[in-house]
């Protein structure tokens, strides 16, 4: 009469150790988190560096919005701006005569995509006859222990310029209203000199490792100038990967290994098989004498 | 009857070790929430007084002086800043673990306030308990860090982003690479811990910039 019950009672126990089988198999969560998407900025720096223009005042706009985001007024020749972080996207420049109205017709306009992470320098050049407005990728990459110089010719008066660094030619023939690609440079302090066919400029500049500049060779007023620009910095030597900064003494417990509790639900297991075996089999003999 | 006792004894043992046995595997299959001290009550840092020195002009760059401290008003950090390098391995050197209440700054990076990305590490966490960044994860976007340099001068950064980076997939670039500007790295460990490995899986980074 109770073989029903504990075949049944079996059957259950058989259920339960699969439902706990189950629960072993279902994956621990992904703890992994992957970073989210950069949000997003670049920069972007305005220049004068046309010699017989008159100073201008320079505006940027975020493309589409009439309004300017940034307006730098009365800038001359020889100026840089120094970097604004902006969203990346498009923008338009546009360059006025000194004080002229904000609504009226640019002398000069160009648009720049400003892509996340880049820098950008946005210069009018050449002689004011052909006036131009260029762009300029400039890089924020380093070799390792190195630094890197370019050289913008903005002078006139010397059209082709020789630019050496530590008595070395870095740029063997810079004409006017030209950049330079960038040089690497091993990192100290260095005498830069511009030697064009009527004078020459010389500069020391020390250059640290992991930083960017740009040499921009100018008519001064008493022959030629040159201005060291550094651009951008960063660690000279930058430390492999992240930084070990935790010991773990506020973290999370994960769930511990389940296999103690699986273990155990396999000993009750056992054990409830062998009671119930036996009470089956005690049923059975009682049954057998009772016939006999 | 009373042969059958000690059957039904066992048989009824093994039942209740199952129901321990499935109580035990479904109650430890949630994990345990990490300690955080409570947000609550905490009373924010003042901001340090004292001259906010201007950011350089690119065309005249200024020498600035060396760190000296750094205050995150909002998560309650105030702590003077060591000087670290590189570890034997290339990689960056942490404050030591006699000292996790302090952070440190990568002499190896521009200085905070000088044009480029200045370095700041500090500990999330000891092994007993919260460390000096504890609460970096907390910061975000227009939130105010101050360091203090060594000719007394402050220096102001507002948050721009704070992200979570997997150790082996850590952007170095994006973090030491030169920037064009004045900012700031705030690195501390966060994510899961790992503790085969005794490490954080990820590196907490929060970016910060000069404010204009």
């Amino acid at each position: 009469m109770r073989f029903p019950r504990i075949t049944r009672t079996i059957r259950r126990i058989t259920m339960l150790l699969a439902a706990a089988a189950l629960l072993l198999g279902v994956p621990a969560a992904a703890a992994a988190h992957a970073s989210s998407a950069t949000t997003g900025t670049g920069w972007i720096r305005l220049a004068h560096l046309s010699p017989n223009t008159p100073a201008v005042d320079v505006y940027l706009y975020s493309f589409g919005n009439s309004n300017a985001q940034i307006v730098l007024h009365h800038v001359a020749y020889g100026t840089v701006s120094p970097y604004e972080a902006v969203s990346a996207g498009d923008y338009s420049v546009a360059m006025r005569a000194a004080g002229a109205s904000a609504s009226s017709q640019p002398v000069l306009s160009t648009s720049v995509t400003i892509d996340a992470d880049h820098a950008y320098t946005v210069a009018g050049m050449g002689p004011e006859s052909g006036l131009r407005l260029q762009v300029m990728d400039d890089d924020l990459t380093t070799p390792p222990g190195k630094a890197l110089v370019r050289v913008i010719q903005a002078s006139l008066k010397q059209q082709t310029v020789k630019v050496t660094c530590g008595g070395k030619t870095i740029v063997p023939k810079a004409s006017f209203a030209s950049v330079s690609s960038y040089q690497a440079i091993p990192a100290g302090t260095w005498t830069m000199a511009a030697i064009g066919s009527g004078g020459t400029a010389t500069r020391s500049v020390t250059l640290a490792a992991g930083t960017v500049h740009t040499l921009v060779v100018l008519d001064g007023s008493n022959g030629l100038e040159m201005i060291s620009l550094e651009d951008a910095a960063g660690a000279g030597k930058p430390p492999l990967g992240g930084a070990a900064t935790g010991f773990g003494g506020t973290a999370a417990h994960g769930p511990g290994s389940p296999l103690p509790w699986a273990a155990l639900i396999g000993v009750g297991a056992l054990l409830a098989l062998t009671g119930g075996l036996r009470l089956r089999r005690r049923g059975l003999g009682r049954q057998l004498r009772a016939e006999v | 009857m009373a042969f059958r006792r000690p059957a039904a004894i066992i048989f009824a043992a093994g039942l209740v070790v199952i129901s321990a046995g499935t109580a035990g595997l479904l109650l430890t299959r949630h994990a345990t929430p990490a300690m955080r001290p409570v947000a609550v009550g905490l009373e924010a840092l003042p901001a340090p007084t004292g001259p906010i020195v201007a950011p350089p002009q690119s065309a005249a760059p200024r020498p600035v002086a060396a760190p000296v401290s750094l205050t995150i008003p909002l998560i309650g950090v105030s702590t003077k800043l060591i000087t670290l390098g590189l570890a034997s391995d290339g990689s960056l050197q942490v404050p030591p673990i006699t000292d996790t209440a302090v952070a440190g700054w990568y002499t190896g990076s521009p200085r905070p306030g000088a044009i480029g990305s200045a370095i700041i590490v500090g500990h999330v966490d000891t092994v007993h308990g919260p460390a000096v960044f504890d609460r970096l994860s907390e910061l975000r976007k227009g939130d105010e860090v101050y360091v203090r340099r060594a000719d007394g001068t402050l220096v102001k950064f507002l948050v721009t982003m704070v992200q979570t980076y997997l150790k082996d997939q850590f952007p170095t670039q994006t973090v030491y690479g030169p920037t064009p500007d004045a900012e700031l790295r705030l690195i501390t460990c966060g994510g899961a811990f790992d503790r085969a490995t005794g490490h954080y899986v990820s590196n907490i980074v929060v970016y910060a910039t000069e404010a204009s």
